[in-house]
C-alpha cells in the first residue's frame, strides 16, 4: 500500500514561468540583489513559490513517499533556502479526507517529515525547518506545503 | 454531593423481567413511574410534590432514551400515596401492561435539604427488586431522579446506568473547511451543556478522566497537535508533555492514573503511556508503521490500537507494557479507531472500505465481528457505561457532521439533538 507507486503533481504557479523569463536575475543571481531583508513575508513567498516551481507536493492516498517530480521540486525549494538561511519554513502535512482521524494526523505527519527529512538531505539546516500535520482538518488531496514562517 | 443513607445493597441484578428478552430481540420491559408522592402535609407537601413532579419527569426522560426499557406515559393527577410507595398495588400496574414499577418521595428535613427514595419493583412476581435513597440540596433534585433512573436500569437489565454520566464533543461552526471547533461538555440527557475551550484554537478528540473532571484533548496551539489536560473545574490546563513534539490520540487508563497517547518521532508514529500527573513518556511500540488510537482493556491490563504494519490498518492487542502484541482482525479493508468495552467483552472499531466509513464491533477475543451502522462517513465509535450502547459520529456528503446513538441489540441510529454540529464524542464513566 505504502509502496505503491506514486502520483505526483507539482503544483505551478500560473506565473512562475513567465516570471522567470522577465526576470531572469530572481534565479540567477540570488543573494546579490541587496538588501534582501527588508523583503516583506508576502513577496518572500512568491519569489519561493516561483523559483521552486511550487510550495506544494502531492501524495496518492495513503501515500507517504516522494516520488521523483517531487523530488526535483523540493531540490529547488532546498537551493532557494539555502541561499535564505534567515528564512524559517513549516511543513504542514495534510491527512486524506477520507481517513480515520487518528491515523489521517499520523499520515499528514509522516509526509511532512519526509519532506523535512529530504531538505536536510539537501543541505537546509535542521532548524531552519519545523514541521506539523493537520491530519483531515483542511480539505483537499493529500499533500504536504512548505510554509514561510518568518 | 448526595449522600446515601439507606446503604443496602441492590437486591437483584437480573429479574425474570428482563430475562424474557432474547438476545438481538429489541423488546422493550415496559416500565410504570407514577409521580413521586410525598409524607409531608399543607404547603410543604405541595412543594415536595412538585418537586417530585420534575423528578418523574425526568426519570421517565431518562427510561425512554434507553432500547431495553418503555415507560409508561406518568399522569400528574395520578396522586399515588405514601404508603403505596413501599406496599405497591401490583394487580392495578399488571392490568396495566406494566412489568416494572418504580416508585418514590421526596422529603422535607429539618435541615433544608430533602430525602428522595426510590424502590424498584418486579410488577409479575410482586417483588421489590432495588431501593435506594438520597439526601440532596433541592436543586438536586435532577440529580437524584437520574440516579433513580440508574438504579432502575441496573436492577431491570443487569448493566451500569447510563443517566448520571457526561458527553464530551467537538462542537462545530462555520462553513465545512473553514470550521471554528470548541470542545463542550453535556450531561449525557443534554442538559448543562457548556464550552471548556474558546474558539480560536483548532481542537479534536476529548477523552475524560474516569473522574470526569479532567479532561485530555488534542490543540492546535502553537500550529501543532498536541495532547493537552483539562481540569473542568478550575479551566487550568497544561501540555501532557513538556516537549515541542506532536502528540494526539489521548486516552486514560481506567484508575486514571495513566495516559496513552500516539507521538511522531520523526516520521515515525508510535504509542506512549505516561503518568497523568506528568513525566516522562515511556515507548510501548516499536513498528515503523503507523501504531495510534490506543484504548485500555476496563481492567486496564490491555491495550488495543491500530497498526498499519502489515499494509493496512488492523487492530492489535498488547499488554500494558506494551509486550506481547498480537493481531485481532484479519478482515478486509482498513480497522480504526478501536474503543474496548466498559464490560471488556467488545471492541468497537470504524471501518474503512470501498463503501466508506462504517462502525463495527469484535469480541475482545477476535471472534464475532459484525458491522454496526450503515455509513458512508461514520467514525470515533465510543461506549455507555452500560456496554449496550455506542456514541459515534457521522458525517453527511455535505461535509455536516453529528453525533448518533446506536443499541447493540440492533435498531437505527438516534441523532443526538445538538445545537451545532458535533464530532469526537466521548461518553464518560458512570461515577458514583
Amino acid at each position: 500500500m505504502m509502496r505503491k507507486t506514486l502520483i505526483l503533481i507539482a503544483l505551478a504557479l500560473t506565473a512562475s514561468n513567465a516570471q522567470a523569463q522577465l526576470f531572469p536575475f530572481l534565479g540567477q543571481r540570488p543573494g546579490q540583489r541587496g538588501a534582501p531583508v527588508v523583503q516583506g513575508i508576502d513577496a518572500l513567498r512568491a519569489e519561493f513559490a516561483a523559483q521552486s516551481g511550487g510550495t506544494t507536493i502531492y501524495y496518492p492516498a495513503n501515500g507517504v513517499t516522494i516520488g521523483a517530480p517531487a523530488k526535483a521540486v523540493l531540490a529547488a525549494q532546498a537551493a532557494w533556502l539555502r541561499r535564505h538561511p534567515e528564512i524559517v519554513v513549516r511543513i504542514e502535512g495534510y491527512g486524506d479526507g477520507g481517513d480515520t482521524r487518528d491515523h489521517a494526523l499520523a499520515v499528514g505527519a509522516r509526509r511532512a517529515a519526509e519532506v523535512r527529512d529530504y531538505l536536510v538531505l539537501l543541505g537546509v539546516p535542521a532548524a531552519q525547518v519545523s514541521m506539523t500535520s493537520w491530519g483531515k482538518e483542511k480539505p483537499g488531496l493529500g499533500r504536504a506545503v512548505t510554509v514561510l514562517v518568518r | 454531593m448526595i449522600r446515601y443513607f439507606l446503604p443496602l445493597a441492590l437486591l437483584a441484578t437480573a429479574s425474570a423481567v428482563s430475562a424474557q428478552q432474547q438476545p438481538g430481540t429489541p423488546a422493550a420491559t415496559v416500565i410504570a413511574i407514577p409521580p413521586l408522592t410525598s409524607p409531608d402535609s399543607g404547603t410543604r407537601g405541595n412543594q415536595m410534590l412538585q418537586i417530585g413532579w420534575q423528578a418523574t419527569q425526568q426519570i421517565e426522560a431518562d427510561l425512554r432514551q434507553t432500547a431495553e426499557l418503555m415507560p409508561l406515559k406518568p399522569n400528574r393527577d395520578d396522586y399515588y400515596s405514601y404508603p403505596e410507595v413501599t406496599a405497591p398495588t401490583f394487580s392495578k400496574w399488571r392490568s396495566a401492561g406494566a412489568k416494572a414499577l418504580v416508585t418514590g418521595f421526596v422529603q422535607s428535613r429539618s435541615d433544608g435539604r430533602l430525602t428522595v427514595g426510590c424502590y424498584v419493583y418486579d410488577v409479575d412476581k410482586g417483588r421489590e427488586l432495588a431501593r435506594k435513597g438520597f439526601v440532596i440540596a433541592p436543586s438536586e433534585w435532577r440529580r437524584a431522579a437520574h440516579k433513580c433512573s440508574g438504579l432502575a436500569y441496573t436492577a431491570l437489565t443487569g448493566a451500569p446506568g447510563i443517566f448520571d454520566t457526561k458527553i464530551a464533543y467537538v462542537a462545530e461552526t462555520g462553513a465545512p473547511g473553514n470550521r471554528s471547533k470548541r470542545i463542550a461538555v453535556m450531561d449525557s440527557d443534554g442538559n448543562d451543556a457548556r464550552f471548556v475551550t474558546g474558539g480560536e484554537m483548532n481542537v479534536l478528540s476529548p477523552r475524560f478522566a474516569p473522574n470526569t473532571t479532567t479532561l485530555a484533548y488534542v490543540s492546535f496551539v502553537g500550529d501543532k497537535p498536541n495532547v493537552r489536560v483539562l481540569d473542568l473545574a478550575s479551566g487550568k490546563e497544561r501540555p501532557l508533555i513538556p516537549a515541542d513534539a506532536i502528540t494526539f490520540s489521548p486516552r486514560f487508563s481506567p484508575d486514571g492514573s495513566k495516559i496513552v497517547f500516539s507521538m511522531m518521532v520523526g516520521p515515525n508514529c508510535d504509542i506512549y503511556i505516561v503518568n497523568a500527573a506528568g513525566g516522562l513518556p515511556q515507548r510501548l511500540t516499536t513498528s515503523p508503521a503507523i501504531d495510534t488510537s490506543p484504548s485500555f482493556s476496563p481492567d486496564g491490563t490491555k491495550i488495543v490500537f491500530e497498526s498499519d504494519r502489515s499494509g493496512s490498518q488492523q487492530l492489535y492487542v498488547m499488554n500494558a507494557d506494551g509486550s506481547n502484541e498480537r493481531r485481532l482482525s484479519f478482515g478486509n479493508g482498513w480497522y480504526a479507531a478501536p474503543a474496548w468495552s466498559p464490560d471488556g467483552e467488545w471492541i468497537a472499531f470504524t471501518r474503512r472500505g470501498a463503501d466508506g466509513r462504517r462502525i463495527g464491533l469484535i469480541k475482545a477475543d477476535g471472534t464475532g465481528e459484525r458491522v454496526l451502522t450503515t455509513g458512508p462517513a461514520d467514525d470515533g465509535p465510543s461506549w455507555a457505561p452500560s456496554s449496550r450502547e455506542i456514541l459515534f459520529q457521522r458525517t453527511d456528503t455535505a461535509g455536516r457532521s453529528g453525533l448518533f446513538r446506536i443499541a447493540l441489540a440492533g435498531s437505527d441510529p438516534r441523532q443526538v439533538a445538538l445545537p451545532q454540529d458535533a464530532s469526537d464524542p466521548d461518553w464518560s464513566g458512570v461515577v458514583e
